[in-house]
């Protein structure tokens, strides 16, 4: 009996913690600068919807080509036809926001149909996604979707859609492991000798109480890798074309002077790939280290 | 105790036809999506030619496009398994050919560039394992590995190119398609630094091992080999750097490749990647088709290597 005290008592006296305590001072770095991100992009989202931006974004200034950063009027300086770069690099959040956000809700939705199927049925269907999933998996995802542009066209819904589905394997495999090991720990056999009924086992025990961090986490980073994607294609030229920016196309355009020396139109999208990407993959991953590994242990 | 070979033979058997399984799952959804796509490959080969429909139809006939879809589909997948992977709409030339040249370019660039992940990422896991949690040395390590393969990968094949015209003083581009000469491991080692550095599973490749060694070194049998004076090193090797460094390299194939379409375009090298970017514009059919179809098979292949080295390593494995 004092043991069983003892140890409800740490627990409470870790829960009591606040919660800087709690974690890895590292956890929270990487999830304090994964939100700072995710601030930025739907703040530079929403200026960008309304146009509410330095300034026009496809304005030709032929006074003002390749100003340094830091420049009067130019924050972060102008291309080489005199464009205003932060007006560009904001603008080209539209480029990819909403496709991603496609891409991952099918993902999810896919993966959560398919990962609960697979592991709170088992059996022949298993067998069924397990070979959907590793089929999926076959394809390079890059080869894949240029395959779908040669068959309909270069459209970032259609290539969202792709990746979304892409996704899949990853969210149902993951989702699967955890019912599997809910199941182990005889979780879901005391939901079932209390008498509850399958959709609130499903919906309310598994998905809501013990899934809900793992999907955010795969949201995070589904975006990052969406945004890897959306940049991939418009560097290939595939995605958003010139004039209209989008960072990859930045990158694209600016290439030539970047041989040259002249490093910061190029550098500039670059960059903010870069923080983006690492901020969405920080996020994921901190997030993962405090919500999912401390509790499994 | 060892098991029968018979068994493992039999296993291996068993995910051979799996692999089969997957690769005609493969070609049917590959199919599938060309057969759904507006306008069939027929009207992009006859596009300005033939102008009236009834000439169409009759061509159509012709080459054996009015069977249905399952008709259009075993007649297509009968020619692919004896080799025939059609002719390139642009170029005119069989796609069988050519897919051969370009996906050795390929297999070469991305076997070197896995190479050089392993390079710089097991010295790093290991080293991280074997001293420890230190956070001095682990978390700049971590973070490297973080911003690594959030760089897109483009813009480090131009740092690179800038790099080694200004600073080597030669230019890594069109490599493949120079006339052969001295020095030419040179020029194709830039694109492969490129891809294995800039892949983005350099820093998987480290956490996972890193996991994977620590916890083989907290394993009972090794703190026996420990005491008892064996090596530490020839215990964990199998369990602890073998098996997780097959995994990871299998299940990360399709992302590497992913990664030699664009370094491929970066460096303008003659691979598959490039290839297929060119087809995608083009939209020539037969060739994408070839490129998905043999780029699946080396995803498949590189999961059934790994699968014969984990049986190799534990035969237990293999009953179930």
């Amino acid at each position: 009996m004092k043991k069983y005290s003892q140890t409800s008592s740490v627990i409470e006296d870790f829960s009591k913690l606040p919660f800087w305590q709690k974690y890895a001072v590292v956890d929270l770095i990487y999830v304090g600068y994964g939100l700072l991100i995710v601030a930025l992009v739907l703040l530079s989202y929403i200026l960008g919807m309304f146009n509410w931006l330095p300034h026009d974004p496809q304005q030709i200034n032929m006074d003002m080509l390749m100003a340094p950063p830091a420049t009067a009027d130019y924050l972060l300086g102008t291309d080489f036809m005199g464009r205003d770069i932060l007006s560009r690099l904001i603008m080209g959040i539209q480029a990819y926001f909403l496709p991603g956000l496609l891409a991952i809700s099918i993902s999810l939705s896919g993966g959560i149909l398919l990962g609960v199927v697979a592991g709170y049925r088992g059996g022949t269907i298993e067998t069924i996604i397990t070979y959907f999933t590793n089929l999926v998996d076959s394809f390079p995802r890059l080869v894949l979707i240029l395959l779908v542009i040669a068959a309909f066209k270069p459209d970032i819904y259609y290539i969202m859609v792709v990746m979304g589905i892409t996704g899949v394997p990853a969210v149902a495999t993951a989702i699967a492991n955890k019912i599997r090991f809910l199941a182990q720990k005889n979780f879901i056999e005391a939901a079932i000798a209390l008498g509850l009924r399958t959709r609130v086992i499903i919906v309310k025990h598994i998905l809501w109480y013990n899934c809900r961090a793992l999907l955010i986490i795969q949201a995070t980073l589904g975006m990052g890798e969406a945004i890897l994607l959306e940049t991939s294609l418009s560097y290939l030229g595939f995605g958003v074309q010139e004039p209209e920016p989008s960072w990859g196309n930045m990158v694209q355009s600016g290439a030539n002077y970047f041989l040259q020396g002249n490093f910061w139109p190029s550098t500039a999208p670059a960059l903010a790939i870069l923080f983006t990407i690492l901020g969405f993959n920080l996020l994921g991953d901190g997030l993962n280290n405090i919500l999912e590994d401390k509790r499994d242990k | 105790m060892l098991m029968p070979p018979k068994e493992i033979i039999l296993n291996i058997i068993k995910e051979l036809f799996i692999v089969m399984l997957l690769l005609l799952g493969v070609s049917f959804v590959v199919f599938g999506i060309l057969y759904a796509a507006p306008g069939d490959q027929f009207s992009v080969l006859l596009e300005g030619q033939l102008p009236t429909a009834q000439a169409r139809q009759e061509i159509r006939e012709a080459m054996g496009g009015a069977q249905g879809w399952y008709g259009q589909y075993f007649s297509w997948l009968l020619n692919v398994l004896s080799g025939n992977f059609g002719t390139s709409v642009r170029t005119g030339l069989p796609v069988a050919g050519e897919l051969l040249t370009v996906s050795l370019n390929t297999l070469y660039l991305t076997l070197g560039s896995m190479l050089v992940t392993l390079l710089v990422a097991v010295p790093i896991a290991l080293y991280s394992s074997v001293r420890g949690h230190s956070v001095a040395i682990s978390w700049p390590l971590t973070m490297l590995g973080y911003v690594i393969s959030a760089l897109p990968v483009f813009w480090l094949g131009y740092i690179a190119i800038y790099i080694s015209i200004h600073g080597f003083d030669f230019f890594p581009l069109a490599s493949m398609s120079r006339t052969p000469g001295e020095n030419d491991w040179l020029y194709t080692l830039v694109p492969v630094l490129v891809l294995g550095l800039g892949s983005g599973t350099i820093s998987e490749v480290i956490r996972n091992l890193r996991e994977e060694m620590s916890r083989v070194m907290a394993e009972d049998y090794v703190r026996t080999a420990r005491a008892k004076g064996a090596s530490v090193w020839r215990h964990a090797f199998k369990e602890g750097l073998l098996l997780p460094v097959t995994q990871i390299i299998a299940a990360k194939i399709p992302f590497i490749l992913g990664g030699a379409v664009i370094v491929e375009q970066v460096f303008n090298w003659p691979g598959m990647g490039r290839m297929a970017w060119q087809a995608a514009q083009d939209r020539d059919f037969p060739v994408i088709m070839g490129i998905v179809l043999v780029a699946a098979a080396f995803v498949r292949l590189g999961s059934l290597i790994q699968h014969i080295v984990c049986t190799a390593v534990n035969p237990q494995g293999a009953r179930d």
